[in-house]
């Protein structure tokens, strides 16, 4: 009850949050009015502390008790300024989530500028997950990456992501609300048990001759952006020669297909683990492949950038247009 | 040392160690036991004792308290409970909020050590308190990022440096409350100082204390140095052996008429636990409200002092009675124990026959003294019961009170009255504070006998025997008046200087920062200029400064500014891009050529000069090493550069 009543006081916080400094885009610098701070409960505990220790040196008319209370509350006051202090011209170089596979934890890496003065303990927050940064020097550039807890296939919205800090004592906490909404695309699971299409069929659905897992040697062809290093002539490279790929090919079949609706008799989920799989072992081999998926298509080809672009069909199947 | 829980343990065994020679024994060895074992438990990561023996250890310590102080309150059992309670909370210290509260604990004793004393060698002692209480903050903040020792206290000390003048001007304006508003026993540990009674060998043992009793400070001239008689408690009853103040009925003040200089001083007295307050022989009158004088010229507080007090006075050293001695006045101080010192009182008959005139009998007393065989001492031997028949005729050796007391029985047993008056007498000139410290050592009794017509009169008979025992401390005192400051200090060895220095710090700290209270705070006010001070224009002016240092503090937080880079091309480069930025400002990821092809793009006007700049610059950094005037005029050209504002 009290738990819920909290979670949509904090909610309506956030709406008015949200509304008050709208979307944010990167890099951006931290601002001191974007900026809030509240005591934390150590910081109530200290301020009862201080307010007895007042009433003692008031009660005994005791200087040295009360020069003491008042520095210490001194003490108390300066930190407020030190924790806003150390957010304040924060500058957030960059955030972004790479897609990440259902199962495996999210990464969210961030990279921060603490421009002219070193920052302490600054905590970057997204979900229910935390890092903190120890030391961020200053005129340096600090980068952190933040683990969230493994996601469901599709999309994961982050709409806001906390940057806070209780330095120097604790007594305080400063934060500071980043909206810079990120989807990150959730691969399906790369599982599944079938071996890879041993018929590779062409767009007309011709036949070809199998023997895949047997791929032969094809030859040298030059580098392209997206290569795989794996694939890369090192021996060559190393007499001096410009940087080239090696190139396998089945013996039959230069080509794998994928199709979502072979794999038919499978729940849909499971067929997209399944396709997942194939796409990553495909692409391990250096096959070139395409995918079908229903009303999907993806030519025929190879490369990290293919392999993505194959994967994140695969994550957004049966998602709203709008966020394919 | 980079466990949050070792911060803490140490921030509250050092609290635990600024009372440890109050503390009872057990409780220390009980906090240093649990302390320790805690450290070692830490570093082996060893489990925590089980809840029953954790409970079981707090009601044996609580149980001890209540056994050895029989109460909670009071700050010695109140600081032997905080310190017992904060061991055993150590003993569960799991969370963040458990090292929290301990280091409360800490922190609170430190202001219960504030309260029990407040001297300025003890200073050094809570600020270093402060200063690792901070750090522990610091540390147990944020255990993840695992804070050195070296950055806790030096944010820490950052922080207390900005601290201090809020907590100088908080200590200044925050108007303080008069009268107590809730009172505990205090803690009543040893104070030496006057006893309301005398016998025999009692201000022997004050003889024996460096202690200072009390300092003065004269404000204009100061009186002849024979005088410098303080006045304490004067004594009317006497058994034959111990004399004390009068207990019945009290006599009328006899009027005064005060002769000769006023002397205005300002004391500042030790704390001594006794109602009464010295001032020099005699003064006007009592110096505030709560303070009376008494038929015998003596002050009488209402509390006892129990804190350093400071007052004003103004007394003059010579004086005399307009009106006689009431008959209740002369009963008191003829009243003699009619079967003691048989002998003493036929030697005070003849000594009356043969000289009817109380200045002659006076005077036959003293030569007595002086030509009877009698010597000073500060070993007398013991006396019986009939004391002064044993002093007179036996013993003959004895110091001030001995000569008092048998001076005040001849002179009433030959029909005159006479008392005995307690005091101080003389002091230490300090050079450098300007002021005399007056030490139990110095403590002396004297007598005063009535004289018709003349009123009472101080008689100090030890004078007569020991002339050095009243010149003695006059030292320092001669060196005051005869040379100047300057030619004093000279004199001085470099040990007592040092002494004297430390004795005038220590004055200087108890009256004007230990004794700081809303008189003072007044009086700063109309120093200020302030006509009407009160309560309000404090909080105003409270208010008015905690603005101005948040200001500060703000500004002064603010004003780090991006170090300017000590190469000189790359400040000129950041000075041409800073101009540049008008027409657009260049990405981090862009080098000088590629920002100056876009600037091309982007003002084709601006362009020309820009882009020609630029690849000096980029021709000045990474070309073949080149002559730095160079590098010089290319900076020179840059500050030359002007651009206009790109049209909107």
């Amino acid at each position: 009850m009290l738990q819920a009543q909290r979670h949509r006081l904090e909610r309506a916080i956030g709406g008015w949050i949200r509304r008050r400094q709208g979307e944010d885009r990167l890099p951006l610098v931290l601002a001191r009015r974007r900026i809030y701070i509240l005591p934390t409960r150590a910081g109530l505990g200290f301020g009862l502390l201080l307010l007895l220790m007042l009433l003692a040196g008031l009660n005994y008319a005791n200087s040295l008790a009360l020069l003491t209370t008042f520095l210490l509350a001194g003490v108390a006051l300066v930190s407020l300024n030190q924790c806003h202090r150390n957010l304040q011209g924060l500058r957030v170089v960059n955030l972004h989530a790479p897609p990440a596979f259902a199962g495996d934890p999210v990464l969210i890496d961030i990279t921060l500028e603490p421009q002219e003065s070193t920052r302490y303990a600054i905590r970057v927050e997204a979900g229910n997950e935390s890092i903190l940064l120890p030391e961020l020097q200053s005129n340096s550039t600090t980068r952190g990456r933040l683990a969230l807890r493994p996601a469901a296939r599709g999309l994961l919205h982050i709409e806001r992501v906390r940057i806070a800090t209780r330095f120097p004592f604790g007594l305080a906490r400063a934060w500071c609300w980043l909206y810079l909404p990120l989807a990150i695309t959730i691969y399906p699971r790369a599982e599944g048990s079938l071996p890879l299409p041993s018929a590779a069929q062409g767009r007309e659905g011709g036949a070809t001759v199998a023997a895949a897992g047997h791929d032969e040697w094809y030859g040298l062809r030059p580098f392209r952006d997206g290569d795989s290093p794996r694939q890369v002539a090192w021996k060559v490279y190393a007499r001096g020669l410009p940087l080239l790929v090696k190139e396998y090919r089945g013996a039959a079949s230069d080509s794998l297909w994928f199709d979502f609706d072979v794999l038919a008799p499978l729940p849909v989920e499971a067929r997209l683990e399944q396709l997942a799989r194939w796409v990553v072992e495909a692409e391990r081999r250096g096959a070139r492949y395409a995918l079908r998926l229903q009303s999907i298509e993806i030519d025929l080809d190879a490369g990290e950038a293919h392999r993505d672009r194959c994967l994140g069909a695969l994550a957004r199947y049966g998602a709203p247009a709008a966020q394919r | 040392m980079n466990h949050p829980v070792l911060w803490v343990i140490a921030t509250y065994v050092f609290g635990v160690l600024l009372h440890v020679d109050r503390l009872p024994w057990w409780s220390s060895a009980a906090v240093g036991a649990i302390a320790a074992w805690r450290v070692v438990a830490t570093l082996r990561a060893a489990p925590m004792p089980s809840a029953w023996l954790r409970l079981g250890l707090g009601l044996a310590l609580l149980l001890a308290v209540l056994a050895q102080f029989n109460s909670f309150t009071g700050l010695s059992a109140g600081t032997a409970l905080l310190a017992s309670m904060g061991a055993v909370k150590l003993l569960e210290t799991r969370t963040r909020r458990d090292q929290f509260i301990v280091l409360g604990v800490g922190v609170f004793l430190l202001i219960a050590a504030c309260l029990d004393r407040q001297s300025l060698l003890r200073v050094p002692l809570y600020a270093a308190h402060v200063w690792l209480a901070c750090a522990a903050m610091a540390v147990i903040a944020t255990p993840e990022a695992a804070l050195g020792a070296r950055r806790a206290f030096a944010t820490s000390g950052r922080a207390i440096a900005y601290a201090l003048p809020i907590a100088l001007l908080l200590f200044l304006l925050f108007p303080r409350v008069q009268g107590q508003i809730w009172a505990l026993p205090g803690s009543g540990a040893g104070v030496t100082g006057l006893a309301n009674e005398m016998t025999p060998g009692a201000i022997q043992s004050l003889s024996e204390s460096d202690e200072p009793a009390f300092r003065v400070r004269f404000i204009g001239a100061r009186p002849p140095l024979q005088s410098l008689y303080w006045r304490g408690p004067v004594l009317h009853e006497f058994d034959g052996y111990t004399w004390r103040r009068r207990q019945g009925q009290l006599a009328r003040r006899t009027e005064l008429t005060y002769l000769g200089a006023a002397y205005r001083y300002r004391i500042t007295l030790e704390p001594h636990e006794q109602n009464w307050w010295f001032a020099l022989d005699l003064p006007t009158g009592p110096p505030q409200a709560g303070v009376f004088m008494t038929f015998d010229y003596q002050l009488v507080s209402i509390q006892p002092v129990s804190r350093p007090t400071a007052y004003e006075l103004t007394s003059h050293v010579s004086y005399r009675s307009t009106e006689p001695l009431s008959v209740l006045g002369r009963r008191i101080d003829l009243q003699l124990p009619e079967e003691r010192n048989p002998r003493s009182l036929r030697l005070a008959q003849e000594l009356r026959s043969q000289h009817p005139e109380p200045r002659a009998l006076i005077a036959a007393v003293l030569e007595l003294f002086r030509s009877g065989g009698f010597s000073y001492t500060l070993t007398p031997p013991k006396l019986d019961l009939n004391s002064v028949d044993d002093f007179l005729f036996n013993t003959r050796r004895g110091f001030c009170g001995h000569f008092a007391s048998a001076f005040v029985t001849l002179m009433r047993a030959a029909g005159v009255p006479a008392r005995v008056v307690t005091g101080y007498h003389g002091g230490e000139w300090n050079p450098i504070g300007g002021y005399y410290i007056v030490r139990q050592s110095d403590a002396h009794a004297w007598a005063e006998t009535w004289i018709d017509g003349e009123g009472w009169v101080r008689v100090d008979p030890t004078g007569v025997v020991a002339p050095e025992r009243l010149t003695r401390g006059f030292f320092e005192g001669l060196a005051g008046q005869t040379i100047n400051a300057i030619g004093g200090l000279r004199n001085l060895t470099l040990l007592s200087r040092i002494s004297l220095s430390w004795d005038a710090a220590n004055t200087w700290w108890k009256d004007r920062i230990i004794e700081f209270d809303l008189r003072s705070q007044f009086q700063l006010l109309s120093k200020l200029g302030i006509s009407e001070p009160s309560v309000r224009v404090l909080a105003l002016l409270l208010a008015a400064a905690l603005m101005l240092w948040l200001l500060w503090v703000g500004i002064a937080f603010g004003l780090q500014r991006p170090r300017r880079p000590r190469d000189p091309l790359a400040r000129a480069y950041r000075e041409l891009c800073g101009k540049l930025a008008r027409v657009t400002p260049r990405e981090p990821h862009e080098g000088p050529r590629s920002y100056a092809q876009r600037l091309a793009s982007c003002s084709p006007a601006a362009a020309e000069r820009a882009v020609a700049l630029l690849d000096r610059y980029a021709e000045l950094r990474y070309g073949p090493p080149q002559a730095a005037e160079n590098t010089a005029s290319f900076a020179a050209t840059v500050r030359r550069l002007r651009l206009a504002r790109p049209p909107r």
